[in-house]
């Protein structure tokens, strides 16, 4: 996309991308590359995990990994039960992912092109990760209830039969929005993060005179905003698993009637 | 400002490209690090099991260990009570046949002595009339051997009989002593 604005003498631009064609597909070079070494990293972790894992006295590596795990599992056995246990990987895998693609933006400097963005950055992995977990839930929910069942359950709720087509608009709706809603919650915080970034660094053409006090100012503001941005994506990272599970809540929730 | 070719809310071909990534990492740590990860805390949580139910056997036997030191110990108070009072009847029971004893001991002295003080007292007696006799024999041969006087013959009566006390009298107490 071209410049945002050209009015403060600033060429602040979004969704720019190392962009290469492939089979006719336009691919975000960056963002893939960004998202293989998250994707390395967590691997990795987990492999490293895999070989030290013991049943003793555990390492601070494996407390955390435990401590993770351990978190989601009582997530997932609070909210679905014991039924759930099998969406426990997906959400962890999911929080750690995320939070590790997260990280990258730390990394980054606000520049145009950055040599690693968090892949979350961009509407491409959010979206790619709303859609599966979206696909599993109505899975789970047709397992859960049958494929009549499922159907029946858009229009029998939460208002009576008699109301139907209320009933199917707002369940509809509902099933549309939330696989849009995770996409956009998480591509909207990295996203504007990184505009953040691009707006701290552009704050160093600001000079009063011959002082350069956007200089000055830009160095503590970029600081205080990439703490504020590790929250951010801790957050959001634990967001987008904690919505997954309570997505598979309701999609295995035992019919009350 | 033209409208770009792309639009960032727009999805393209890096869609599939991360989904797969997406899954593949998924994959991995759904089969190679999970399984392994639950595996070594499921046995942990065995092994602090094992060691807490260890914990309280070790607990029960102690206390068992314990209910069985207080049994015996109490058994052998119980016992020592006992045998200080075999003890203390016994020395009881001695001591009392010890003064029966020594009562029968000392009565039969007494007798034996009160015997031997009447015989000799029995002895003194004899000796006594047999010495009374030859001195009424000498005294009557005396009043025979004189003229008769009342008033003489008197102080000789007297005067035997005063020995004849004397001697008895000595030998009583001697007896008696």
């Amino acid at each position: 996309m071209g410049p945002v604005s050209g009015l403060y003498g600033i060429d602040i631009s979004v969704g720019d991308h190392v962009q290469r064609k492939l089979f006719g597909l336009t691919i975000n070079v960056d963002i893939v590359w960004a998202t293989c070494i998250a994707g390395l990293i967590v691997i990795i972790l987990g492999l490293v995990l895999r070989a030290k894992a013991t049943s003793g006295v555990p390492g601070k590596f494996q407390l955390l990994w435990e401590m993770a795990v351990g978190a989601v599992q009582t997530q997932v056995e609070d909210s679905i039960g014991p039924r759930g246990a099998k969406i426990v990987p997906l959400a962890l895998t999911l929080f750690i992912f995320i939070f590790t693609c997260n990280l990258f933006e730390v990394l980054s400097i606000g520049s145009k092109l950055e040599w690693l963005p968090a892949p979350t950055s961009d509407i491409n992995l959010p979206l790619a990760m709303a859609l599966f977990v979206i696909v599993l839930v109505h899975r789970a929910a047709i397992k859960n209830r049958g494929a009549g069942g499922y159907l029946k359950h858009y229009v029998a709720q939460p208002f009576p039969p008699k109301l139907f087509f209320v009933n199917a608009f707002m369940n509809v709706v509902e099933e549309i929005v939330k696989p849009v809603t995770l996409t956009l919650r998480l591509f909207g915080n990295l996203f504007a993060g990184g505009l953040m970034l691009s707006l701290l660094a552009a704050l160093v053409i600001w000079k009063l005179g011959p002082a350069p006090i956007g200089a000055a100012l830009s160095v503590p503001f970029t600081v205080l905003w990439k703490l504020f941005d590790m929250a951010i994506g801790a957050i959001q990272a634990f967001i987008f698993a904690l919505l997954t599970i309570l997505y598979f809540d309701t999609a295995m929730a035992e019919e009350h009637h | 400002m033209p409208f770009a070719t792309s639009n960032f809310l727009v999805p393209n071909g890096t869609f599939i490209v991360v989904l797969l990534a997406f899954i593949i990492v998924l994959g991995v740590i759904a089969k190679f690090v999970l399984p392994v990860l639950n595996a070594a805390l499921t046995e942990r949580q065995e092994q602090i099991r094992g060691e807490l139910a260890a914990a309280d056997q070790a607990k029960a036997d102690a206390e068992e260990a314990d209910a069985t030191r207080r049994t015996e110990l109490e058994q052998a108070r119980n016992q020592a009570r006992d045998i200080v009072a075999g003890a203390n009847a016994t020395a009881e029971s001695t001591k009392a046949a010890a003064v029966v004893e020594a009562q029968a001991m000392h009565d039969r002295i007494v007798a034996s002595a009160e015997a031997e003080v009447a015989v000799a007292r029995q002895a003194a007696v004899e000796e006594v009339t047999a010495k009374v006799g030859a001195i009424v024999l000498a005294a009557a041969e005396r009043v025979i051997g004189r003229e008769i006087n009342a008033a003489d013959h008197q102080d000789l009566i007297n005067e035997a009989i005063a020995a004849v006390r004397t001697e008895t009298s000595g030998a009583a107490a001697g007896g008696a002593r």
